[in-house]
């Protein structure tokens, strides 16, 4: 089903997304490799240590774009 | 497959599976969580890391070092990955590889409660990979309480693809 129709936005929003046969692992690699297309980075080397996950999450990665 | 030929592989596939590969090669004891672990159960969104708890042991620590020496070329700057720091006052630690495309979330524990042990897990196969990784209902309680919006609309997502409800 190429296209699908909706009678509105909250309807296209509520509906499954429909995709191949591939698993979601796929699609999640693909999806990442858009996120990376659209807004290029890269990351320094090394280790870095956090006393919290909670800590590591709200460190921004120290990247800079290509 | 159109996608392919159109963007480069970043975050690279191979690199992925290479670092899964190697973490069932060494026999890595650990739980993907985060982004990651969504897509393969087909809850799908980008990530630029990896995110995963393992087993607080000195011996599974060394494993992980193990594993990242056999994908990134005896990276030397795994060797600042430390037991002492992971099993002590530091239980997170971000690893940033040479290939400079992502970077990994290593945790022994999250919080009072959750760790390796206490995370709900299931196996999933990924090109022949076994991938243990956080069940949906792990995944939806660890995210929904999180102060970060970002794992709100995650806990909402998993809570909506798989009818969850809390415990």
């Amino acid at each position: 089903m190429p296209v699908e129709k909706f009678r509105s936005i909250e309807e296209m929003n509520a509906a499954p997304i429909r995709s191949g046969r591939d698993g979601g692992f796929d699609r999640f690699i693909r999806h990442c490799a858009r996120f990376w297309k659209l807004a290029p980075r890269r990351y320094p080397r090394g280790v870095v240590r956090f006393r919290s996950y909670e800590d590591a999450q709200a460190t921004p990665a120290n990247s800079r774009e290509d | 497959m159109e996608s392919r030929r159109c963007y480069p592989w970043r975050m690279d596939r191979d690199e992925v599976v290479h670092v899964l590969r190697a973490f069932e090669e060494v026999g890595l004891e650990y739980v993907l969580i985060g982004a990651a672990a969504m897509g393969i159960h087909g809850v799908v969104r980008a990530t630029e890391d990896l995110d995963l708890f393992i087993r607080a042991t000195a011996d599974n620590v060394e494993r992980l070092k193990s594993a990242f020496r056999l994908v990134y070329d005896n990276d030397p700057n795994i060797d600042e990955i430390s037991a002492d720091d992971l099993l002590g006052d530091y239980p997170a630690v971000r690893y940033y590889p040479p290939s400079g495309d992502l970077y990994f979330d290593v945790v022994t524990r999250l919080g009072e409660t959750a760790s390796y042990e206490s995370v709900d897990s299931m196996v999933k196969e990924v090109d022949g990979i076994e991938v243990c990784l956080a069940t949906p209902q792990a995944l939806y309680e660890l995210k929904r309480g999180t102060v970060r919006p970002l794992d709100h609309r995650d806990a909402e997502a998993l809570r909506q693809e798989f009818g969850l409800e809390d415990d």
